[in-house]
C-alpha cells in the first residue's frame, strides 16, 4: 500500500466501520455480549491464577531449610560448611543459629509457656546448632539438601524442610495454570466463532460493495481494514465492559471478606490494584485479538475476486 | 495496449475451452467492439483482462506487462490502469452520484482536495453535473450508466472496458452513451466495448472482433457485425 492511501484511509475506514456496526446493531450487541460472558469467566480464572501464584510465591519465600549440626561439631567444620553454603548460587542467605540461640528462640516462641523450659540451661541444652538457609528458588530445595548432606560426616547431622508442603503448592499452582489455559482455549474458540459470524453478516451485507472495490483496484488490505476494525472494536468493547463488571464485583467481594481470607497458611493475596492492572491489560489485548482473528476468517472467502 | 498471445482458457477438464488459441493486438488509443453470441467467450475475455481468472495457456499483456505473471498483490494495481463499465451499473445505492464517483478515488487513496477537484470534472464530462447530489434510484438507466462511466474514468485509466454498456438501455440512450465513450476515446483512452448491439456496431464503423465458440473468427478493421443472427 502506498503512503498516500494510508493517509486518507483512517477517515473512510472509521466512517464505514461505524455505519456497519450501526446497521448490524443486534448482531453486534450479541457478539459484544458473548465476548463479555467469555471474558468474565476467563477473568475469574485469571484472578484465581494470579492469586494462587501470589500465595505460592509468598509461602515459598517464607520457606527455609534447616541444616542441623552434630552435637560435637568443630569450628573448622562449621567454617567449611558455611563457606560452601555461601558460595552456592542456589542460596540467598545463610544464618547460623547456635544451640544457645536456638533455646532462646524456642523459649520466646512459647511465650507464656516459656517457664516449661526452665530446667534447661547451657549445660544440658537439648537444642542442636543449625544453619537456617533461604534458597533463591524454592524449586532448588532438594539440590540444597543434597549439597548440605554431602557434609554428612563433616559436622552435618540432618536437613529438614517442608518438602511435601512445597510440592503440594507447586502442583496446585500447576493445576490452576493448566485449568486457566484450557478455559482460555475453549472460550477463545467460542468468542472467535461468534465474532466470525457477526462479521460474516457484515461482509455479506456489503459483498456488492466489496466486488466494486475489487474492480476499482482497492487492495485487499484496504478492503479488509474496516471489517477487522469492526471486529476488533467489538472485542475491545466487550473487554472493557467485562473488566468493569469484574472490577466492581471483585472489590465488593474483597470488602465483604475484609482481611479474612480463610487461608490455612500465613500468606496474603495479590494486591487488588495489581490484579486489576494485569486483568485490563490482558483483556484489551485478548479482546482486540479475538475480534481481529474472527474478522480475518470471516472476510477471507469474499476477497477472492 | 492489450495483447493476447495464443490464449486458451478451459474451465474444467474434458469440457471444450471457453477461449481457443486466441491471439490479438489492440493498440493504445483504439476503439474496438468485441461481439459474439452468448457463450462465445466474451466474459472470459474480460475476466482474463481483469485477472479475475488466469489463462490455461498463452499470455495476456496489458501495457507491456504480462498479466499472467502478476502476483496477487499486484492485481489491484493492474485494475487501477483500467476502468470498467458494467451492464448492471453496480452503483452503491446508499451513496449519492458524487459519492459513488468519489469512492473510486478514495479507495486508491487520493486526497480530499484532489477528489473535490476531479469528481465535478468527470461528472461534467458525462453531462451529469446537475444530478451530483441525487441517489442512483432517482436516476434513469442512461443516467446511471453515465455515473458508472464517470466512476470508471475518474482515475485516468489507460484502458476502458465496457461490458454490454447499452444492454439495459433504449436505442436513443445507447447512442448517447456510445458518444460519451467516443469522446473519452478521443482523449487517448483505449476502449473495448463488448456488445450484442448490432446497430451500434454497424453505424460506428470501428474495428470489430468477433468471437465464435471461443475462436477469434473475424477481425474487421472497418466495422461490420461479424456474424449473422
Amino acid at each position: 500500500m502506498k503512503f498516500s492511501s494510508i493517509k486518507t484511509m483512517p477517515k473512510n475506514v472509521i466512517r464505514d466501520t461505524m455505519k456497519s456496526i450501526e446497521r448490524n446493531n443486534l448482531m453486534s450487541i450479541a457478539s459484544v455480549l458473548s465476548v463479555i460472558a467469555a471474558l468474565i469467566i476467563l477473568g475469574i480464572f485469571l484472578i484465581l491464577t494470579i492469586n494462587v501464584q501470589e500465595v505460592t510465591k509468598d509461602v515459598e519465600s517464607k520457606l527455609e531449610l534447616k541444616i542441623f549440626l552434630q552435637e560435637n561439631f568443630t569450628d573448622t567444620q562449621k567454617e567449611t560448611i558455611q563457606q560452601a553454603l555461601e558460595k552456592s548460587d542456589l542460596i540467598e542467605n545463610v544464618t547460623f543459629e547456635s544451640s544457645a540461640e536456638a533455646l532462646d528462640n524456642f523459649k520466646s516462641s512459647l511465650e507464656d509457656y516459656a517457664p516449661l523450659l526452665n530446667g534447661y540451661n547451657s549445660e544440658n541444652n537439648p537444642m542442636p546448632a543449625s544453619f537456617i538457609v533461604r534458597v533463591t528458588d524454592p524449586k532448588d530445595m532438594e539440590d540444597v539438601q543434597t549439597l548440605a548432606m554431602s557434609f554428612k560426616d563433616q559436622g552435618v547431622e540432618y536437613v529438614r524442610y517442608g518438602q511435601e508442603y512445597v510440592e503440594a503448592l507447586v502442583s496446585f499452582n500447576k493445576f490452576t495454570n493448566t485449568l486457566s489455559i484450557v478455559v482460555l482455549a475453549v472460550l477463545s474458540m467460542i468468542s472467535i466463532f461468534i465474532i466470525y459470524n457477526t462479521i460474516k453478516l457484515t461482509v455479506f451485507a456489503r459483498r456488492r460493495e466489496i466486488g466494486i472495490m475489487k474492480y476499482v483496484g482497492a487492495t485487499n488490505a484496504y478492503i479488509r481494514a474496516p471489517f477487522i476494525l469492526e471486529g476488533t472494536l467489538l472485542g475491545l468493547i466487550g473487554a472493557i465492559v467485562a473488566f468493569l463488571i469484574i472490577r466492581i464485583t471483585y472489590y465488593y467481594i474483597l470488602g465483604l471478606v475484609g482481611g479474612n481470607l480463610f487461608l490455612p497458611v500465613d500468606a496474603s493475596l495479590a494486591s487488588p490494584n495489581a490484579v486489576m492492572g494485569q486483568l485490563i491489560f490482558f483483556f484489551l489485548i485478548y479482546g482486540g485479538f479475538i475480534g481481529a482473528i474472527g474478522s480475518v476468517f470471516a472476510i477471507r472467502k469474499f476477497l477472492d475476486v | 495496449m492489450i495483447e493476447f498471445k495464443n490464449v486458451t482458457k478451459g474451465y474444467e477438464k474434458n469440457k471444450s475451452e471457453a477461449l481457443k488459441n486466441v491471439s490479438l493486438f489492440i493498440d493504445k488509443g483504439e476503439f474496438v467492439f468485441l461481439v459474439g453470441r452468448s457463450g462465445a467467450g466474451k466474459s472470459t475475455f474480460i475476466k482474463l483482462l481483469l485477472r479475475e481468472i488466469e489463462a490455461t495457456e498463452g499470455s495476456v499483456f496489458i501495457n507491456n506487462f504480462n498479466v499472467s505473471k502478476l502476483s496477487k498483490k499486484e492485481i489491484p494495481f493492474l485494475r487501477r490502469k483500467m476502468g470498467i463499465v458494467f451492464q448492471d451499473f453496480r452503483l452503491l445505492e446508499n451513496k449519492s452520484v458524487y459519492e459513488n464517483v468519489a469512492y473510486a478515488m478514495e479507495i486508491i487513496g487520493k486526497s480530499e482536495k484532489q477528489i473535490r477537484k476531479r469528481v465535478p470534472l468527470a461528472l461534467d464530462m458525462v453531462g451529469l453535473s446537475h444530478r451530483m447530489n441525487h441517489y442512483p434510484h432517482e436516476l434513469s438507466g442512461g443516467e446511471q450508466q453515465r455515473v458508472v462511466i464517470a466512476r470508471a474514468i475518474i482515475n485516468n485509466p489507460s484502458i476502458l472496458i465496457c461490458d454490454e454498456p447499452t444492454g439495459n438501455l433504449d436505442p436513443e440512450t445507447s447512442y448517447e452513451i456510445i458518444s460519451i465513450l467516443e469522446e473519452i476515446n478521443r482523449r487517448g483512452t483505449t476502449i473495448v466495448v463488448v456488445t450484442h448491439d448490432r446497430e451500434i456496431v454497424d453505424t460506428m464503423k470501428k474495428r470489430v472482433l468477433t468471437l465464435e465458440d471461443g475462436v477469434l473468427k473475424v477481425d474487421d478493421a472497418t466495422g461490420r457485425y461479424g456474424y449473422e443472427v
